[in-house]
């Protein structure tokens, strides 16, 4: 039987209702990110990762480059592993919010039933997790600057732009990387992790694209993080990374920053929309795998 | 079913009485049941090959380009493979040792594990039987895989010392992994915090991407404390011709430590256990879901 649909008459899918459907949802995740926790462990957590994975190049750095060397490589690579940690949170966060919410607390069938959509609750969820990862971009650069004597000279007109389209072009990728594990099997947990273990690699958050095979290097002209990172790391240091990318101006990096946004973002939206339409169709939203 | 069917028992305390020979026929069969799924696997879930192989290889690919943009010499690029390689078992200890029997009690099996008739260090150790298994495949795939695309030459001159090596560095990193089972299911939410937890602060500890003795005096502790790295320094002097001056201790000497701690770990992953079982059956919690 043929059923009508019509969302405008559906009472609850309004802006108000996602508004608050998203309010709840970051109420939800930050009480299952922290308030779980032992407050001890949750700090130590969010600061040892990051930190660990930043010391891990300073002393890299520090075992080839002899002492009073030129640290200009060193602030690019604290820099570059700063900001990564927001890539890990928002596809991490995004991902595991919703397979935990549909293999572990297996309710994800219930807010798909509502009149609100998943979408709001899926951001808001996942919402916790882009938080701390913020403060382990912070916390490694505070430890870069008063440790390792990273030297900011910020500019906000390039700072601030460039994060917030990074960060909308990133939680753009994590959406896509969200609807997409709906469709995998037990392997679904690890794809968040090699999808931004491979971005880490082409998008030249740790060494300057240059030194990628050059087949790989159109990969990396072509993806948003690569223009974010560069973009973030001349409103920080004053400066971005050696080699060609280095030689653009800061406009011409914006405009590839706001050009590959521009292509990403709705191209996720609508791959969302999909997954979610055929997760439905295929009876993937209460599906376990037992992973 | 029908290889235990005997003489009829007239009571419990009879049925009960089991030979030598049958307890230690059924620890065999329950240490073959738990390590199968994992050989199995190998076969059954390709893709599980490509990402556990893809994953330590694109954090060593990248690790590779830092120090090919600090013109690092050949040497460290081998260095980075062969910790990418103990990676692997590295992770296999923390995702499917140590966090496995909080994941088995969420999904019901480890009551089954309590009530069957057969030591639970058993199933730890049919868990690391099988890990290990898996995980040398994918070690070997990169440390192949890494050497031809980068050029690495291992200068192997004592191969028997270096694969005696290897077994006494997988002996305390299993029994290892077997004691964070059993604290991990006591700590209870925090397991996926402490699976995190022991990632990139680990490496960084254990020296994977540089030689140990980099770290300065915090080696010390880790040759105390930690397989991954004693076993790591100890297989990079064995394996590189520049190993050698790189090396934190002789051989030897670290040989003898991963023998000791060899025992300390699986000692104390026995005892854990030991007070687990107590406290499963005091408190009667450990079959709680989601605690």
């Amino acid at each position: 039987m043929a059923v009508s649909y019509d969302s405008a008459g559906v009472r609850g899918i309004t802006v108000a209702d996602a508004w608050r459907s998203f309010r709840t949802a970051i109420g939800l995740g930050w009480a299952i990110e922290s308030n779980w926790s032992d407050p001890f462990l949750f700090a130590v957590y969010t600061a040892a990762k990051p930190l660990a994975g930043a010391l891990i190049l300073v002393v890299m750095f520090s075992v080839i480059v002899p002492p009073g060397g030129n640290t200009d490589v060193l602030q690019f690579m604290i820099v570059g592993t700063a900001l990564w940690n927001v890539v890990f949170g928002v596809m991490g966060g995004l991902v595991q919010s919703i397979l935990e919410d549909r293999e572990r607390y297996r309710m994800m069938k219930y807010v798909v039933v509502t009149p609100s959509s998943l979408f709001p609750f899926l951001l808001g969820r996942s919402l916790a997790r882009v938080l701390i990862s913020f403060v382990a971009v912070a916390l490694t650069l505070i430890v870069g600057v008063v440790f390792i004597g990273v030297d900011l000279e910020p500019d906000l007109l390039m700072l601030v732009p460039a994060t917030i389209l990074g960060v909308v072009a990133v939680i753009a990728l994590g959406v896509f990387m969200a609807g997409w594990c709906l469709q995998l099997r037990q392997e679904a947990w690890s794809y968040p992790e090699a999808i931004a273990g491979a971005l880490y690699l082409v998008s030249g958050a740790i060494f300057a694209i240059d030194h990628l095979p050059d087949f790989v290097q159109p990969v990396s002209w072509a993806l948003p993080t690569t223009w974010w990172i560069e973009a973030s790391r001349r409103g920080l240091l004053g400066h971005g990374a050696d080699g060609v990318i280095g030689q653009l101006s800061n406009g011409e990096v914006m405009l590839w920053l706001v050009g590959t946004t521009a292509i990403v973002v709705p191209l996720a939206l609508i791959a969302f929309r999909w997954f979610m339409y055929r997760a439905r169709e295929a009876g993937l939203l209460d599906m376990t795998t037992g992973s | 079913m029908t290889a235990f069917r005997g003489a009829q028992a007239s009571t419990p305390q009879e049925a009960a009485d089991w030979s030598t020979g049958r307890i230690v026929r059924t620890n065999l069969r329950a240490i073959f049941g738990r390590a199968y799924p994992r050989i199995i696997g190998l076969t059954r879930e390709p893709s599980w090959i490509f990402f556990e192989i893809l994953l330590p290889f694109l954090a060593v690919s990248a690790f590779v380009y830092v120090y090919r943009s600090l013109g690092a010499p050949e040497e460290f690029i081998g260095f980075v493979v062969l910790g990418g390689a103990v990676t692997a078992f590295w992770l296999n200890v923390v995702w499917m040792m140590a966090a496995q029997f909080y994941w088995e009690k969420d999904q019901g099996n480890l009551e089954l594990y309590f009530t069957a008739p057969m030591h639970l260090m058993s199933i730890l150790a049919g868990m690391a039987i099988g890990g290990l298994v898996m995980t040398s495949s994918r070690a070997l795939a990169v440390i192949v895989i890494g050497s031809l695309l980068y050029g690495v030459t291992f200068d192997v001159r004592e191969p028997l010392t270096l694969a005696l090596v290897f077994l006494l560095t997988m002996i305390p990193l299993y029994g290892l992994g077997m004691l964070f089972a059993s604290l991990f299911l006591l700590w209870g939410r925090e397991a996926f915090h402490l699976a995190q937890l022991l990632q990139e602060p680990i490496y960084f500890l254990g020296g994977v991407n540089f030689p140990i003795k980099a770290i300065g005096p915090v080696a010390g502790l880790v040759m105390a404390t930690l397989p991954l790295g004693v076993g790591l320094d100890a297989m990079r002097q064995l394996a590189f011709v520049s190993g050698k001056t790189d090396g934190f201790l002789p051989v030897g000497i670290e040989m003898l430590i991963l023998a000791v701690m060899g025992v300390v770990f699986l000692v104390a992953a026995r005892l854990a256990l030991g007070y687990l079982e107590t406290l499963a059956r005091k408190e009667g919690r450990l079959t709680l879901r989601w605690q």
